[in-house]
């Protein structure tokens, strides 16, 4: 559980970066540091000891007399003379008996006497024990223990110089990585918007700016190509979308709406009439003698005479009335909002005189046809599509029977009663 | 077993010898303090010389090192037993008259003791001239003649340097020497 709970947790690239940048420094500070101060330390080491052995054979040189003439005043003041200024903790002069003839040591109390006492015997040849010679014969001793200042004050310097250096790097190291990181998390940033955009918005308008990093360019270069091809591949979908559509609820020949759109947009306008308390009227509009034109000129004549007769009763119609072309010869016209039957009757009235005029066809012949109307009207023949048609379709009906070229309005019972009771 | 029985007596002997001397006790303890005192003086002084040899070099080195003692000396017992030199040289001690007329010929070193005035003139007019490091054991204000003084205590023995002296005679002294006589002479 809490493996899986760390393992959702994924570092960020600042941490990561920072990080790696960290760690490189800290090594290179680290490794140089540490063997250059060893280095030092060797070098210097031997360094002490010679310089310890010389001091001791000056001393030798200094006291040689005194232990010659066991003087011990003199030799303490020899000794004493050469250990103060030299780095020396602590000097013994013996004679040839043993006797401890001259003594003299620092009085280095506190933690750096106590630190330069310790570098001293984990570092220096101690105590050195030099013979004094008086003419090729040995006429005492000296014991020698060097101080360790100069070694404790490399060390300490060392120490310090490595972390004022690690300090510096590691701030360097932040400095730097923080620098890269807005050259690499810029690009990305911007990518990744530009994607957002893309999958959320279907904007594929937006491209990704150019990168200072090579790799990072490619990838928003390549990025932007593949929007690129996105961008056309989508838009080339939207107009077959839309070709489609239109091709599925559009009648081919006439460009009219065909019989399902029209449906659905009956249906439609019925809902909102019943909710805002509107009429309507449906007209049924039949072509007469179609077959026969068909028939005896050619269904060329015939598309052509369809094609006139679709214009024609668009012409006729205010700006949301809608005509759709149901099959064959019958066509459809929805009007809506209706204030008054009469303003329906009239635009039948206006549809039945379009056809008077003769038609040029492209033959160079002209012909003249008519149509038959049937009206019906909402909510009075009819509340629902199928009732409606049915009734505007028995109108047409009657008014073929009649007399073609007519109108008709349809003669159900809640309409003849309205009638009656109008009249 | 004879070694033994030899140990057993010598123990019982010194046994002896300390319930002697400690019922002697007050009567004798300053006699014998200043036979044990004069030792160790004699043995400082005999240092003192053989160091001041030590550290004097004459024109010719002379081997081996003739070391003659004039007059009457109180520390030099010890010095007449030696017959070697710190640097391991052979040494040759022995006693003269102060009237010897051969003393510039046959010492390179002389060890003084109590001369009078008269006689000390005369062996300083006698060894004038030649390469002679000579050392005065009593006192002697070391302003004429001597090129060491000894100051005898029983602390240490110290010594003088009449520079004027180790100047006129040829024998050159380390100067480590010169120092240290220096700074004893400072001493109270």
């Amino acid at each position: 559980m809490k493996a899986s709970l760390k393992k959702a947790v994924r570092p960020t690239l600042r941490s990561v970066l920072g990080r790696a940048h960290l760690s490189v420094a800290l090594l290179a500070v680290g490794l140089a540091g540490i063997s250059l101060t060893l280095l030092g330390v060797l070098a210097l080491r031997v360094y002490a000891n010679h310089n310890l052995h010389l001091i001791a054979r000056s001393i030798n040189y200094t006291v040689e007399a005194a232990v010659v003439f066991d003087d011990s005043a003199a030799a303490n003041e020899a000794l004493e003379l050469i250990a103060k200024t030299e780095e020396v903790a602590d000097a013994k002069v013996f004679n040839n008996d043993g006797e401890q003839l001259a003594h003299w040591q620092r009085n280095d109390e506190g933690v750096i006497g106590h630190l330069e006492a310790q570098v001293a015997t984990a570092l220096l040849d101690e105590p050195i024990n030099l013979p004094i010679m008086h003419h090729q014969q040995k006429v005492g001793h000296i014991e020698l223990i060097g101080q360790g200042r100069s070694l404790l004050l490399f060390l300490l310097s060392g120490l310090g110089g490595i972390l004022f250096c690690t300090i510096l790097s590691a701030f360097a190291a932040l400095y730097l990585s923080r620098r890269l990181l807005g050259d690499i998390v810029r690009p990305l940033r911007g990518l990744a918007s530009v994607a957002h955009a893309a999958r959320r918005e279907r904007s594929f308008d937006r491209r990704v700016p150019e990168a200072p990093i090579a790799e990072l360019n490619e990838l928003g270069n390549d990025f932007n190509a593949l929007l690129d091809e996105l961008e056309v591949w989508h838009s080339h979908l939207q107009n077959e979308n839309a070709t489609l559509a239109h091709q599925a609820s559009h009648d081919s020949l006439t460009g009219l709406p065909n019989r399902a759109f029209f449906e659905g947009r009956l249906s439609r306008s019925l809902r909102n009439a019943a909710r805002q308390q509107d009429h309507l009227a449906l007209l049924f509009l039949d072509s007469d003698h179609f077959k026969q034109i068909n028939d005896s000129l050619g269904h060329a004549v015939g598309d052509e005479v369809l094609i006139n007769v679709a214009d024609r009763v668009r012409a006729q119609l205010r700006e949301h009335d809608l005509v759709a072309r149901l099959g064959g010869d019958e066509f459809a016209v929805l009007l809506t909002p209706l204030h008054s039957r009469e303003d329906a009757q009239r635009i039948a009235e206006k549809i039945i005189a379009s056809m008077q005029l003769p038609m040029l066809l492209e033959g160079g012949d002209s012909l003249t046809t008519s149509l038959s109307v049937g009206i019906a009207y909402y909510p009075d023949d009819g509340s629902d599509p199928a009732s409606l048609l049915n009734a505007a379709d028995a109108a047409m009906y009657q008014a073929k029977r009649m007399r073609r070229g007519q109108w008709q309005a349809a003669q159900t019972e809640r309409s003849a009663a309205d009638f009656r009771n109008r009249s | 077993m004879t070694g033994a029985r030899e140990r057993l007596t010598g123990c019982a002997l010194s046994l002896l010898l300390l319930a002697l001397s400690l019922m002697a006790g007050p009567a004798q303890a300053d006699g014998s303090a200043t036979s044990t005192q004069a030792q160790q003086r004699a043995r400082a002084v005999t240092q003192v010389v053989l160091g001041i040899l030590s550290y004097a070099r004459w024109p010719t080195e002379p081997v081996p090192l003739r070391l003659c003692l004039i007059g009457p000396t109180e520390y030099a017992d010890d010095l007449i037993k030696g017959n070697v030199q710190n640097s391991g040289q052979p040494l040759q001690v022995r006693r003269l008259l102060a009237d010897d007329r051969q003393v510039a010929a046959a010492c390179d070193a002389i060890y003084i003791g109590k001369l009078d005035d008269a006689e000390r003139d005369r062996l300083f007019q006698a060894v004038s001239g030649h390469p002679v490091l000579s050392i005065s054991e009593a006192d002697d204000p070391c302003t004429v003649g001597s090129l060491f003084c000894l100051r005898v205590s029983d602390q240490q023995v110290a010594f003088e340097v009449n520079l004027d002296s180790v100047a006129r005679s040829g024998v050159r002294i380390h100067p480590s020497v010169l120092q240290l006589s220096r700074r004893r002479g400072a001493l109270p």
